[in-house]
């Protein structure tokens, strides 16, 4: 990857991979696989861009699909901790987050099914219901209610918690 | 906790400047490495694969009451397990000690050589093994049967080690195509089972050229 481009066009928009990395990932190792593999695929998409939409979507929507590939590739090959049996403990390692408060979201974020996290992700990102819908390649009309029903329950699981 | 996780998200990200920014480092040197290990675990799976299979072929063959041709495939077998054990060998040999562009592209001239050798194997392989095939078929009693039955609708005097010649012929026209197109099967067989790998490395050296043009 050429350092220019990594200089002009990620490391401004590193904070979006950061931060959907980091709700995929439960070690700093896997962390910093994840964003690199992004960083690499932006890197190789880059010709695909076709500026119909702004290149911080375009971001938005290779680190979720990296992030859902890497996933759905670990789980067939060895078997992750999955949703509710999610100890609190593994997500201690972040270096990348500053405050107990966020990693306490992230956490009840991670007990979320792939895409429910990439929507909620978005939506907390303050996308538009269309722009969500472009980037995980869904239908406008139900995102609404959807976001609505995975906020519930991360407030059941936060409050579950405190 | 009273907050709302809007407002927990937007509190805990007020600075994103103090986010992290992990390092890219290595990963061409850690990804070029993860396929040539992958590669290499595929291949050695593959030997094994081709042992236990012709061991298998040689029991099977022996409960349906041809343990000659069992015997005959493992015979044409085991050269290719000594040749792939040999090949494998030749690709760990490889020197890491180069940088992993150079690394890669040495193991991708060694991966076509080794390509190459297997196709000449495969190209005595496929017609010998067929011609094994129908041998049997036809010393078998129910092979014996159905030329019983087309010596009666088609009667010749003229007979090839007991057969009738039409039967011999086709069955070596039959290995002549075999023959003629066994490296493509080959090459089809290869592209079946590694071909994603091969992409994979295919792109990874384009990626690791154009970095360093």
């Amino acid at each position: 990857m050429g350092s220019d481009f990594y200089q002009l066009s990620i490391l401004p928009y590193a904070g979006i991979i950061i931060k959907i990395c980091r709700a995929y990932t439960n070690s700093q190792e896997d962390f910093e696989d994840y964003y690199q593999e992004v960083c690499l695929q932006i890197w190789r998409s880059k010709d695909n861009f076709n500026k119909e939409s702004e290149w911080s979507t375009w971001i938005y929507r290779i680190s979720l699909n990296v992030c859902l590939t890497y996933l759905k590739r670990r789980k067939t090959g060895d078997k992750q901790i999955v949703s509710d049996s999610l100890p609190e403990e593994v997500i201690d390692d972040s270096k990348a987050f500053i405050s107990d408060e966020i990693n306490h979201l992230y956490n009840a974020i991670k007990h979320l099914s792939e895409t429910d996290r990439a929507i909620i992700l978005l939506y907390l990102e303050e996308k538009t219901y269309e722009e969500i819908a472009e980037i995980i390649g869904s239908n406008t009309n139900n995102i609404g209610v959807r976001i609505k029903r995975i906020k519930d329950r991360l407030n059941k699981i936060i409050n579950k918690k405190d | 906790m009273n907050k709302s996780i809007e407002t927990m998200w937007k509190e805990g990200f007020v600075n994103e400047d103090q986010l992290t920014v992990p390092k890219v480092n290595d990963l061409y040197n850690r990804k070029s490495q993860n396929i040539v290990d992958k590669l290499q675990n595929m291949f050695a799976i593959n030997i094994n694969a081709i042992i236990i299979g012709s061991l298998i072929m040689l029991v099977m063959m022996s409960v349906i009451g041809a343990p000659f041709l069992g015997l005959y495939i493992c015979c044409l077998l085991m050269p290719l397990v000594i040749l792939a054990k040999k090949e494998l060998k030749k690709s760990v040999n490889l020197s890491k000690g180069q940088s992993s562009y150079d690394y890669l592209i040495s193991f991708n001239e060694w991966l076509q050589s080794s390509i190459d050798t297997y196709s000449w194997y495969y190209k005595m392989f496929y017609p010998l093994f067929f011609l094994g095939m129908a041998t049997q078929a036809i010393v078998s009693k129910a092979g014996g049967k159905i030329i019983a039955l087309f010596i009666e609708k088609f009667p010749t005097d003229i007979l090839i080690v007991g057969y009738p010649y039409y039967l011999i012929v086709l069955i070596t026209v039959l290995t002549l195509i075999v023959a003629r197109y066994a490296e493509a099967l080959y090459r089809l067989d290869l592209n079946i089972v590694y071909g994603r790998q091969f992409k994979k490395l295919e792109e990874l050296i384009t990626d690791m050229k154009t970095l360093r043009s």
